[in-house]
C-alpha cells in the first residue's frame, strides 16, 4: 500500500513538470511590453515614465526580460550592438529624423548599411513589422519610424540588462576624447541606465540588513573620495553636539523623533556622518549596523544622490567624463556581479531563463507578488480566498453526499414506482439547470425585487458580523451561505443521485443479493448491509471529478453572490490582468485535482476490500 | 433481434422507446427552425418597400449582409431552404423505391441540406457575387411610411433587428409599446413582446438570434474536440507503447486543469470573440474524448478484423480511419450531445462574466449579464434562463436516450 502511494507520488513529478509547461505556455500568451504594443499598432510611443518604471520592475520581477528557454547572453559580445544603439541613444529625436531620411535613400554608404540591417531585423523581431523598408520610404511614416528607433534601441538593452555591462565598460574605456568618442560615451551612459536600474545604493531598506552594507559603503566612499575637500574639519564643540545627537538617533527608533533630530543638522556636518558610515579612523571599532543605517539616512537627506548616472544628449564634456567615471567605479565595486566564472555561466544557460525561473517559483510555491498596485503577496491573497470558499465547498460536499446516496437507494429500491419516476424526472431537470442560471433565478425570486425577500443578496456576513456572539454569527453565516451552497451542489447532487441509483440497481440485480434474499434476510439488511457498500464504488469515482467541478463552478456562483472566495479571485485576477495570481491559481488547482485523484484511488481500497494496490506491478 | 437488422436499427428502435429522448429529438426541430428562420421572424428591414421610383426587397438583400459571420451561414441556410425542399420531394419516391427506412431518408435529407447551405455560403462568401445592399445602414423613418400612396412597406412578424438600438426605450417591460408621440422609425409602434434591454434592443429578437449563436457554439466546439479527441485517442490506442504513454500523460496533464477556469483564462488573454470561445472550448475539452476513443480502440485492436486488415498489408492510416475509428466512435457519439449542452452552458457563463462574445452580439448569456446589474429587470433573467434550460435539457435528454439505447445491458433487461 505504502509503496503504491510512494510510486504514485513519484509519478506525479513528470506530471507536475507538464503542468508547469502548460502554466508557462498560458503565461506566454499574456500581452507583451505595453510600449511595444503601442508602437506596433500606431507607430507612436507615448507613456509616462512612472508606468514605464513600474512595468520594468514587474517585468524583471517575473523575469520576463530573460530569454524563454536557453540563455546565451552571458557568452555574447555586445560591442557591435552597443556601438549601434549608443549612436541612436546619443541623438535627439530631430537628429534621428534626419538620419531616417538618410537611411531611406536607395544607395547609402558603408557606415549606414549595418544600421539599416539591424533596424530592419529588430523591427521585425520586436514589433512584428515586416515592411520596414516601405515605412522608411513613406515620408508620412518616417516620424513614427524615428520614434520607434529610439524606443527600440532603449528596449533592446533593457532586456539584455546586466549581461551587456562588461562590453559597455570595455567600450567606455576605449572611447577617446574626439567628438565621436564623446558621443559614444553619451550613448553608452544612456544605455547603461536602461541596463542597470539604481546602480548606486544610498540607503538601507527598512529594517536594514548586513548584506547591504558593502554596496552602501562603496557608494558613499566613491563620493567621499571625490568631494572630501568640500567639507572642512568640524570644530570640537560642534563635534560634541553631533556625537550626542547621533547617539540619540541610534538609540531612538521612532520615526518622528528621528526626523526631528535630522532637521537640526547642517550640510557642513556631513563630514562627521561620512566618517561614521565609512569608519575612517584606523584602529577605531567598526560601526554597527544601526549606526551605519542612521549615518546613511542622514547623508542621503543632505546630499541627495550625489553620483550622477545619466546625461542629457547635449551634455558638456566635463559632465560626461564625470558620469562615465561614476559608472566605472560602480563597475569596479560590483565586479562579482558582472564577471561570472565560467562554470556558473554554463549553468545559467538553462537556469537563467524565463522557463527555469517560472518552474523554480512554482516548485517552491513562491508565487511572488501580485501585479496590481497593492503588490500583495500572491500566497496571502490565495490563502484569504481559500478561507472563504473552503467552508462553502465543504458544506456543499456534505449536502451532496448526504442527500444523493439516500435518494439513489430509495429510487433503486422502489424502481418503476411513482416516487422513482418523479424523483428521476426532477433530478434530470436539476441536471440540466446550469448552476448560475439557478443562482440568478433564486436571486431574482428569493432575494431581490418585489418577490420573497427571504435571503440576503450578497456576501457571506451581515455588516455587523464582527460584533455578534458566536452562535448568532454562525446562524448569520448559514443564512448567507444557504443559496450559494444550494447552487454549488445542485448539479453534482443530481449527477451523483443518478449515478448512485444506477449502481444500486446494478448491484441489486446480482446473484449474491438473490442469495441473501433467499436466505431469508430482511430487506433492510439486504439493502443496507449487502448492497449499499458495493454500490458505493462507482460513486467514489465521481469524487475526483466533483472537487475540481466545484472549484471551477464557483467562479460563477461567487461572482453572482459576491463572495470573496477562490472563484471570485480567479475572476478578478483575470479581469485585472494579474498574471502572477492567475498562474498560481491555475497551478494550485491542478495540484489539488492531482491529489484528489490519488485520494479517490485510495478510497476505493477502503470501500472495497477486493481492490488492493499492493500486488500491482508484479503481476 | 430481427433478421437483417443492423446495429443502428437496434439503437434507433431502443431510442424511440425512450419517450423523453424521442420527444427531445423532435423538439430539436423547432429550435433549429427558429435559428434558421430568424430573419423571417424578426427583422428591422421591410420585406417589400415601395417608392414612386419602384419596388425594392431590402430584406432579401439584407440577408447577404449580416453583421455577424455566423448569421451569414444561417441566412444561407434560409436561402437554401426553398431550393432544398423541392429536391427532397423529387427524390423521395426514388428513396422509397430503394427501400430506405424513414430514418435513413431523414439523414439523407439533412445531409443534402447541409451541403446546399455550405455551397451557398461558399458562393456568396465572394463579395462581388452578393447583391449590394443600399438600405443596410438606415432605419426607415416613420414619415416614409406615412402615406400608402408614396412610400410604404411590409415588415415581418417582429419588425426589430438584433442590433437595432433605441435609446428612448431602454429597459422596458414585456409588452411595452412606445407611446405614439415618440414614434420616429416606421417600426416604433409595434409591441416588444419580451421587453427591451439596456440599449433599447428588442429582447425577443435577441433571444431568437441568440439561438443561432448557442447552436453554433455547441456544434462547432464539439466538432473541434471530437476531431482532436478521435485523432489523438486513435493514435494512442492503435500504436500503443511510447506513443500511448506520451499521449496518456498529456491527456492526464490537460485534464488536471479546471476546465472552466482554463477556458476563462484563455478567452481573457486572446480576446472575447465567439470564434475564439468555440476554439478554446474545443481545444481544452478534447482529453476526455481522447480517453474514451483510446479505450475503445484498444478494445477493438484485438479484434480479428484488425488482424485481417494488417495481414492484408493495409497502411496504418487506412486501418485507423476505415476500420478502427468507425467501430470505436460509439462512446464519443454518446458524449457529443452532453458536450453540446456543456458548451452552451460554458458560453453563457462566459458571457455572464463579461468574457463572452463581443457586447452587441446577441447571446443569452449577455442578457443575463445585463440583469446581474439590476434584478428588477426580471425579463432579462427569466427568458434567457428558460431558453438555456430548454436547449440544455433537449441535448441532455437526447444524450441520455442515446446512451441507454447503445447500452446492451439495459437492452437485455427490457
Amino acid at each position: 500500500m505504502w509503496t503504491y502511494i510512494l510510486r504514485r507520488l513519484l509519478m506525479m513529478i513528470p506530471t507536475l513538470f507538464g503542468v508547469t509547461i502548460v502554466s508557462f505556455g498560458i503565461m506566454k500568451l499574456a500581452p507583451g511590453d505595453p510600449l511595444l504594443l503601442q508602437l506596433s499598432s500606431s507607430g507612436m510611443a507615448g507613456q509616462s515614465g512612472q508606468t514605464r518604471e513600474a512595468f520594468l520592475v514587474q517585468k524583471r520581477d517575473l523575469k520576463l526580460d530573460k530569454p524563454v528557454l536557453v540563455n546565451f547572453r552571458y557568452f555574447t559580445d555586445y560591442r557591435d550592438e552597443l556601438r549601434l544603439c549608443a549612436h541612436y541613444a546619443s541623438l535627439s529625436l530631430d537628429d534621428v529624423r534626419k538620419e531616417v531620411a538618410q537611411l531611406s535613400a536607395p544607395d547609402i554608404d558603408a557606415t549606414l548599411r549595418p544600421r539599416r540591417d539591424f533596424l530592419r531585423h529588430e523591427f521585425r523581431r520586436q514589433l512584428g513589422i515586416k515592411d520596414f523598408d516601405q515605412r522608411l520610404q513613406n515620408p508620412e511614416q518616417q516620424d513614427g519610424v524615428a520614434r520607434a528607433i529610439l524606443v527600440l534601441t532603449q528596449l533592446y538593452f533593457e532586456d539584455v540588462g546586466a549581461n551587456a555591462v562588461p562590453s559597455a565598460m570595455e567600450l567606455l574605456d576605449t572611447a577617446d576624447e574626439t567628438p565621436d568618442g564623446m558621443r559614444l560615451k553619451v550613448g553608452l551612459v544612456r544605455l547603461l541606465n536602461g541596463m542597470v536600474t539604481d546602480p548606486f545604493r544610498y540607503t538601507y531598506s527598512n529594517p536594514p540588513t548586513d548584506a547591504e552594507t558593502p554596496q552602501i559603503v562603496a557608494t558613499w566612499s566613491i563620493w567621499w573620495s571625490r568631494d572630501q575637500a568640500q567639507f572642512p574639519p568640524i570644530d570640537p564643540d560642534r563635534l560634541e553636539i553631533l556625537r550626542k545627537n547621533f547617539a540619540d538617533m541610534v538609540a531612538e527608533p521612532s520615526k518622528e523623533k528621528l526626523f526631528e533630530i535630522l532637521e537640526a543638522f547642517d550640510r557642513d556636518d556631513m563630514r562627521f556622518f561620512a566618517e561614521r558610515l565609512l569608519g575612517p579612523e584606523p584602529n577605531a571599532k567598526t560601526p554597527s549596523l544601526q549606526e551605519r543605517f542612521i549615518a546613511s539616512l542622514t547623508l542621503s537627506a543632505y546630499v541627495s544622490k550625489p553620483l550622477k548616472v545619466d546625461v542629457a544628449v547635449d551634455a558638456t564634456a566635463e559632465e560626461i567624463d564625470q558620469v562615465a567615471a561614476n559608472w566605472k567605479s560602480h563597475y569596479d565595486s560590483n565586479k562579482a556581479r558582472y564577471q561570472i566564472p565560467l562554470p556558473n555561466k554554463l549553468g545559467r544557460i538553462v537556469t537563467d531563463t524565463q522557463y527555469a525561473h517560472t518552474v523554480w517559483r512554482l516548485v517552491t510555491f513562491n508565487f511572488g507578488r501580485s501585479a496590481l498596485r497593492t503588490r500583495e503577496p500572491v500566497s496571502e491573497k490565495i490563502w484569504d480566498a481559500v478561507k472563504v470558499s473552503a467552508p462553502l465547498m465543504l458544506l456543499a460536499e456534505l449536502l451532496i453526499y448526504g442527500i444523493s446516496v439516500p435518494i439513489g437507494v430509495v429510487c433503486a429500491v422502489r424502481r418503476g414506482r411513482v416516487a422513482d419516476r418523479l424523483i428521476t424526472l426532477s433530478l434530470f431537470m436539476l441536471y440540466s439547470i446550469p448552476s448560475f442560471v439557478a443562482g440568478m433565478l433564486m436571486l431574482l425570486f428569493l432575494c431581490y425585487g418585489d418577490y420573497l425577500k427571504l435571503f440576503p443578496t450578497m456576501g457571506l456576513h451581515a455588516s455587523n458580523a464582527d460584533s455578534l456572539a458566536f452562535g448568532q454569527w454562525l446562524l448569520d453565516y448559514l443564512w448567507h451561505a444557504t443559496l450559494p451552497v444550494v447552487c454549488l451542489s445542485l448539479f453534482s447532487l443530481a449527477a451523483m443521485s443518478m449515478q448512485s441509483r444506477a449502481s444500486m440497481l446494478d448491484v441489486l440485480g446480482q446473484d449474491y443479493i438473490r442469495t441473501a434474499r433467499a436466505k431469508g434476510l430482511s430487506e433492510r439488511v439486504v439493502v443496507f448491509k449487502h448492497a449499499l457498500r458495493n454500490s458505493l464504488i462507482p460513486v467514489i469515482t465521481l469524487f475526483s471529478n466533483f472537487l475540481p467541478a466545484l472549484l471551477g463552478g464557483s467562479v460563477l456562483i461567487e461572482y453572482l453572490f459576491n463572495i470573496p472566495g477562490m472563484g471570485r479571485l480567479s475572476w478578478a485576477s483575470i479581469e485585472q490582468k494579474d498574471y502572477p495570481t492567475m498562474m498560481a491559481l491555475i497551478y494550485i488547482d491542478a495540484i489539488v485535482v492531482m491529489l484528489s485523484i490519488l485520494a479517490t484511488d485510495l478510497l476505493y481500497v477502503v470501500a472495497d476490500p477486493r481492490i488492493s494496490y499492493s500486488g500491482r506491478g508484479e503481476g | 433481434m430481427e433478421p437483417g437488422e443492423t446495429y443502428w436499427d437496434i439503437v434507433w428502435r431502443q431510442f424511440r422507446r425512450n419517450r423523453f429522448a424521442y420527444t427531445s429529438l423532435w423538439s430539436l426541430l423547432p429550435v433549429v427552425t427558429v435559428a434558421i428562420f430568424a430573419p423571417l421572424l424578426c427583422s428591422n428591414v421591410p420585406l417589400v418597400f415601395r417608392t414612386p421610383d419602384g419596388t425594392f426587397f431590402p430584406w432579401l438583400r439584407g440577408l447577404f449582409h449580416p453583421e455577424e459571420p455566423v448569421d451569414f451561414v444561417f441566412n444561407m441556410a434560409l436561402l437554401g431552404f426553398p431550393l432544398w425542399l423541392p429536391s427532397v420531394l423529387v427524390r423521395r419516391p426514388a428513396w422509397k423505391r430503394r427501400g430506405l427506412t424513414s430514418r435513413v431518408q431523414v439523414l439523407h435529407g439533412v445531409f443534402g441540406y447541409v451541403v446546399i447551405t455550405l455551397a451557398l455560403t461558399a458562393v456568396f462568401a465572394v463579395p462581388s457575387l452578393r447583391p449590394n445592399n443600399r438600405f443596410r445602414a438606415s432605419n426607415f423613418p416613420a414619415e416614409e411610411f406615412a402615406s400608402p400612396e408614396t412610400k410604404h412597406g411590409t415588415y415581418v412578424l417582429i419588425p426589430f433587428g438584433p442590433f437595432e438600438q433605441d435609446v428612448k426605450s431602454r429597459y422596458e417591460k414585456p409588452f411595452y409599446r412606445k407611446p405614439q408621440s415618440g414614434w420616429e422609425d416606421s417600426n416604433d409602434g409595434v409591441i416588444h413582446p419580451l421587453g427591451t434591454d439596456d440599449s433599447g434592443r428588442d429582447v425577443m429578437t435577441r433571444m431568437i438570434y441568440g439561438t443561432r449563436l448557442a447552436i453554433t457554439v455547441g456544434f462547432v466546439a464539439v466538432s473541434i474536440y471530437l476531431t482532436i479527441g478521435c485523432l489523438v485517442g486513435a493514435l494512442a490506442g492503435y500504436f500503443g507503447g511510447w506513443v500511448d504513454i506520451l499521449i496518456s500523460r498529456v491527456i492526464e496533464i490537460v485534464m488536471l486543469f479546471p476546465s472552466f477556469f482554463l477556458i476563462l483564462t484563455l478567452v481573457a488573454l486572446m480576446g472575447p470573440n465567439i470564434y475564439i470561445i468555440m476554439g478554446v472550448i474545443g481545444v481544452t475539452s478534447w482529453p476526455s474524448m481522447a480517453r474514451l476513443i483510446r479505450g475503445e480502440v484498444l478494445k477493438q485492436r484485438a479484434a480479428d478484423y484488425v488482424s485481417a486488415a494488417q495481414a492484408l498489408g493495409f497502411s496504418h492510416a487506412r486501418i485507423i480511419f476505415r476500420h478502427l475509428l468507425p467501430n470505436s466512435l460509439t462512446p464519443a457519439l454518446v458524449a457529443a450531445p452532453f458536450g453540446i449542452a456543456g458548451a452552451i452552458i460554458t458560453e453563457a457563463g462566459l458571457s455572464l462574466l463579461g468574457f463572452g462574445v463581443r457586447p452587441p452580439a446577441p447571446t443569452w448569456g449577455s442578457l443575463l449579464q445585463l440583469a446581474h446589474g439590476n434584478y428588477s429587470y426580471w425579463w432579462l433573467v427569466v427568458f434567457p434562463s428558460l431558453a438555456i434550460f430548454f436547449t440544455v435539457t433537449i441535448f441532455n435528454l437526447i444524450g441520455g436516450g442515446l446512451r441507454d439505447a447503445m447500452d446492451p445491458r439495459l437492452r437485455a433487461t427490457e
